[in-house]
């Protein structure tokens, strides 16, 4: 475990700036009311076995107690590196978004599943979406009892989306909540 | 015969160079324009060339499959000589012990009758006459000490006799470079010495570079020269077992004040990048608040300037706002 050096930290705050914009700031800011100490720690960003994990600090103090060959995971997996250095977010980051997303996304209930099996978003299954997203911005699903189900790229920004044809791709998916049970091993 | 430089219509030809030279030519009047004295040449040259062919052709041919053959006499131009003549060599120690003794030189045979074998053996090499292992029995005699090997005395004689070859040979090049007579191939080898004729200085490798050719030649190794014993003296390698510095995983309680550091370096340059605000609010604002109040003092100015006639009369039942405003302004 260690922390992210520079080039990682850009990596990784520009992929979740994609999909938060401004928000990035209570996203690296905000206290945990974690660990028994009274005054709040921030959370932090920790690599391990090249997955990206959010913590908070009285938790990273604990797990240095740990060997490196035992410990598994601590704290929120966001995300992974790849082979060549690049990083994708994984489908554990999912709260952590749906709480400071920029742009929305909400699903009629009959196109949830189909979503969730890990199809991308036509525009027959929108329901609503929030104004001013430009094409290829970050963009979180909620199905319509605001239940956040997974993220993805926007496809048109939202003007072109509404003059679009109903069998038009409106969200890219990259990552569902049905992940869980379809890629257990990988997580 | 004498065709080798033939008197061929006035011209020396030299088959060996396979050049023809015209003695006797002189410009009749000398050409205004270059394009002509070139034309001149060339046709002059034309004949010269002419002469060669003739000769070339005259001289006696043997037949190929691709054509008649010929082979061209040696040049008979003297060209001059490239390099300096080379220089006396000094007489070597022996040379030197030879002369003074009166020691002639005798030749050798390659091949010497050897009397146990009775058969002819060469001199030097495999299977030599008087080969030094080849003895089986050394007889001791009186003067011997007992204990003492005499198949290894031999071999350390030898190996002296072979030093003291070396050390002579040594000096004789020595004295033969302080004339400046050494052997071209003994010269080539030693870089030390400059090449004659050039005058190039022999430079001085500083401490530093030799450091650093002798760490690139100690690591120049198929293991990277970890596992080569150090000679005495020799530092170990520079570089620590670390090759990335990272910043400590947890200092104090979590993080770190450098990883705080690092991390809102790095969000605030991703967010003053992507902003669309390109202006600075706060200037913008201070900037619109001086413009105003110099405003306001340019219009006190102006109304004081006017004559009184011009000004609105001012009815004392009124209520007067700009006075008071124009006081505030004035205090200010």
């Amino acid at each position: 475990m260690r922390p992210l050096d520079e080039s990682e930290t850009t990596q990784v705050f520009e992929k979740l700036f994609k999909f938060t914009g401004n928000n990035l700031k209570n996203i690296v800011e905000s206290p945990s009311h974690e660990g028994p100490d009274q005054t709040p720690g921030r959370y932090c960003f920790r690599l391990h076995k090249n997955r990206v994990y959010y913590v908070s600090e009285s938790l990273v103090k604990r797990a240095t107690n740990i060997k490196r060959e035992n410990l598994v995971a601590l704290g929120t997996n966001i995300g992974k590196f790849t082979k060549s250095g690049k990083f994708h977010l994984t489908i554990q980051a999912l709260n952590l978004l749906a709480a400071n997303a920029k742009h929305k996304v909400w699903l009629k209930p009959t196109s949830e599943m189909s979503f969730l099996y890990g199809n991308d978003v036509i525009k027959g299954g929108l329901g609503r979406i929030t104004d001013n997203i430009n094409a290829y911005d970050g963009v979180v699903v909620f199905s319509m009892s605001d239940v956040a189900l997974g993220f993805g790229i926007a496809a048109k920004s939202t003007q072109d989306c509404r003059k679009m044809d109903p069998n038009g791709l409106v969200v890219i998916r990259q990552a569902d909540t049905g992940e869980y049970l379809r890629n257990q091993e990988d997580l | 015969m004498g065709d080798d430089d033939q008197q061929h219509g006035g011209y020396q030809i030299d088959l060996g160079n396979l050049t023809a030279f015209d003695p006797h030519h002189q410009f009749s009047s000398v050409p205004d324009s270059r394009e002509d004295l070139v034309k001149e040449c060339i046709a002059h040259g034309t004949k010269l060339i002419q002469a060669v062919a003739d000769a070339l052709f005259n001289l006696p041919s043997t037949e190929d499959a691709s054509g008649p053959i010929v082979s061209l006499p040696p040049p008979s131009t003297k060209l001059p000589r490239e390099k300096p003549l080379p220089k006396p060599k000094p007489p070597t120690k022996w040379e030197v012990f030879a002369k003074k003794k009166g020691i002639q030189n005798r030749k050798k045979d390659k091949l010497v009758y050897d009397e146990q074998t009775s058969s002819w053996k060469r001199r030097h090499g495999y299977d030599r006459v008087n080969d030094d292992n080849d003895i089986p029995i050394i007889e001791a005699k009186m003067t011997d000490e007992p204990g003492v090997d005499p198949f290894a005395k031999r071999r350390s004689e030898k190996k002296q006799r072979v030093d003291k070859q070396e050390k002579n040979c040594l000096h004789n090049l020595k004295e033969a470079s302080k004339v400046g007579a050494l052997p071209s191939h003994v010269q080539l080898a030693a870089t030390a010495l400059p090449i004659t004729g050039t005058q190039a200085a022999p430079r001085k490798v500083s401490k530093d570079e030799l450091q650093n050719v002798a760490g690139m030649a100690a690591t120049s190794t198929a293991s990277g020269g970890k596992f080569d014993k150090k000679l005495a003296g020799e530092k170990p390698p520079k570089h620590d077992k670390k090759y990335r510095k990272f910043l400590p995983v947890v200092e104090g309680s979590g993080m770190g004040s450098l990883e705080k550091q690092q991390s809102d370096k790095i969000l605030n340059k991703l967010m003053s990048k992507n902003s669309h605000e390109i202006f600075n609010v706060g200037k913008a604002v201070d900037m619109y608040n001086a413009k105003s109040d110099k405003k306001r003092r340019n219009q006190q100015g102006k109304s004081s300037s006017t004559s009184s006639k011009l000004k609105v009369k001012n009815s004392p039942y009124k209520n007067k706002p700009t006075k008071k405003s124009s006081t505030k302004g004035k205090s200010k």
